[in-house]
């Protein structure tokens, strides 16, 4: 009778000690023009999100093209600036994704990106003869540097937008790391960094949003210690007085809001900076060029297209990972 | 010399604090591993700026409210037991209208340009975040 006492109340101990868990923090901040919801469990949870939440700031300050105390602000200014060993490295990353992907992600399209102002207040559809005048100013030619010393031609600008986020994705991974974080995430405005797993062990669920309908889920995919960014039309744009929708991702070879076949595009892989660059790159290749450009690079990365069509292309290393809806919205079909 | 042990009896106040052991511990169990009903509850909290400006569960609600936003722009959201959105917006962007109803938990309407955040909390069996 006592052994069964003292068992009982061992379970029962045992039960509530369950409590002590490590605990979870969450956090939210609006920064990089963007809202960013964060989640950490583990004893110094509190300390990763509160040094996360700092870190976004700083390179908020350092990359912002708006802010005219940033380094990109003092490289756009047309003169000679001898910038910080971590932007010199991110315009390197930067040129090298643009050599990658033919051009279709570029930080020098700037100029074009701020004419047409979709992502402001004032939106404005440019004329092709206003399209053809700031067309030569694209390009990474422009951009010059030697170590840390950066150039920019004439007239010409940068926009780090399509790839700080990631970049300040990466830097949260390794807060969480050092940090000791046992799980957590990481949302920053679409681009999303999945540490570790849930406490149950299974890896965290994301929901790639239905570009058609964005209160529901494309397709959900489980990850772990992995980064997913989303780029889509669907996301920022405008609607002209005659009725033309124009989103907001710019293509650097016409100037003008890509004409995509594709609603969205997702890129997976263990590389923040990469996802976000890549993602914005495939959505303006297009259907065919992002197939074609997985397939030279498929051991980087792994993606989810949206076609208009309503297909939903995967590719192989997210076997078992993705769950799309049966009679669903978007018919899945896997890429090889 | 004489050997003894004392022999020890259990007494009411033993019994007392096994009995105050098993209800502690069944409580905390049962706090943790959310038990006792509440699952599908579903909490809207509405933030403006950083600050909590409502929050209130959905299945409290018998009939629609309204919470207007008052800042640089002017946002009217609207809750009821089926869900929540955003029925006007002076906002540039739109994304909130555009955003449509939202009601399960996880769920959430951002309008950047007015630092509204408007967000579905509760026992989910959707995912953990959404992405895009």
């Amino acid at each position: 009778m006592k052994r069964t006492l003292s068992l009982l109340l061992c379970v029962l101990l045992t039960l509530s000690l369950a409590g002590c868990a490590p605990k979870e923090e969450t956090l939210q901040i609006f920064a990089m023009d963007t809202v960013m919801d964060m989640l950490a469990v583990g004893s110094e949870a509190r300390e990763a999100l509160s040094a996360s939440a700092q870190e976004i700031n700083r390179l908020e300050a350092l990359l912002s093209r708006t802010r005219e105390s940033s380094e990109v602000s003092a490289i756009n200014s047309g003169k000679t600036v001898t910038v910080s060993d971590e932007t010199a490295e991110l315009l390197q990353r930067a040129v090298q994704y643009a050599a990658l992907t033919g051009g279709t992600f570029d930080i020098t399209v700037e100029p074009l990106v701020s004419a047409w102002g979709i992502h402001t207040e004032s939106p404005k559809v440019l004329s092709a003869d206003e399209i053809a005048a700031l067309l030569p100013l694209v390009g990474s030619g422009h951009l010059h540097m030697d170590g840390r010393t950066v150039t920019l031609d004439e007239g010409c600008s940068i926009d780090l937008g399509a790839i700080a986020k990631g970049y300040a994705s990466d830097r949260v991974a390794q807060i969480f790391r050092d940090y000791g974080v046992e799980g957590g995430w990481v949302s920053l405005g679409g681009n999303v960094y999945a540490h570790g797993t849930k406490s149950d062990g299974k890896p965290w669920s994301v929901a790639i949003r239905d570009p058609q309908n964005t209160a529901g889920a494309a397709a959900l995919v489980g990850l772990s210690n992995q980064f997913a960014v989303t780029s889509g039309g669907y996301q920022r744009y405008f609607t002209a007085e005659d009725g033309t929708v124009y989103q907001h991702i710019i293509d650097p070879s016409t100037g003008a809001p890509a004409i995509s076949d594709l609603l969205s595009v997702t890129v997976i892989c263990g590389n923040g900076t990469m996802a976000d660059a890549y993602s914005t790159a495939l959505y303006v290749m297009g259907l065919e060029g992002a197939k074609a450009f997985w397939q030279q690079h498929s051991a980087d990365f792994d993606m989810v297209l949206i076609t208009q069509d309503n297909i939903l292309y995967y590719t192989p290393g997210l076997q078992g990972k993705l769950t799309v809806d049966e009679g669903g919205a978007y018919d899945a079909k896997l890429l090889s | 010399m004489q050997s003894s042990s004392p022999k020890l009896r259990p007494t009411a106040w033993d019994s007392l604090i096994v009995l105050a052991v098993i209800v502690l511990a069944i409580g905390t169990a049962i706090v943790f591993y959310g038990g006792l009903g509440g699952g599908d509850h579903i909490t809207v909290t509405i933030t403006h700026r950083g600050e909590t400006v409502e929050k209130v569960m959905l299945e409290a609600l018998n009939e629609e409210k309204t919470v207007t936003i008052d800042g640089t722009y002017q946002l009217t959201v609207v809750l009821s037991r089926d869900g929540v959105w955003v029925s006007e917006s002076n906002c540039p962007s739109q994304d909130c209208l555009h955003t449509g109803t939202v009601s399960r938990a996880g769920q959430s309407i951002v309008c950047l340009p007015e630092q509204v955040v408007i967000r579905l909390d509760g026992k989910s069996d959707g995912p953990d975040i959404i992405l895009g």
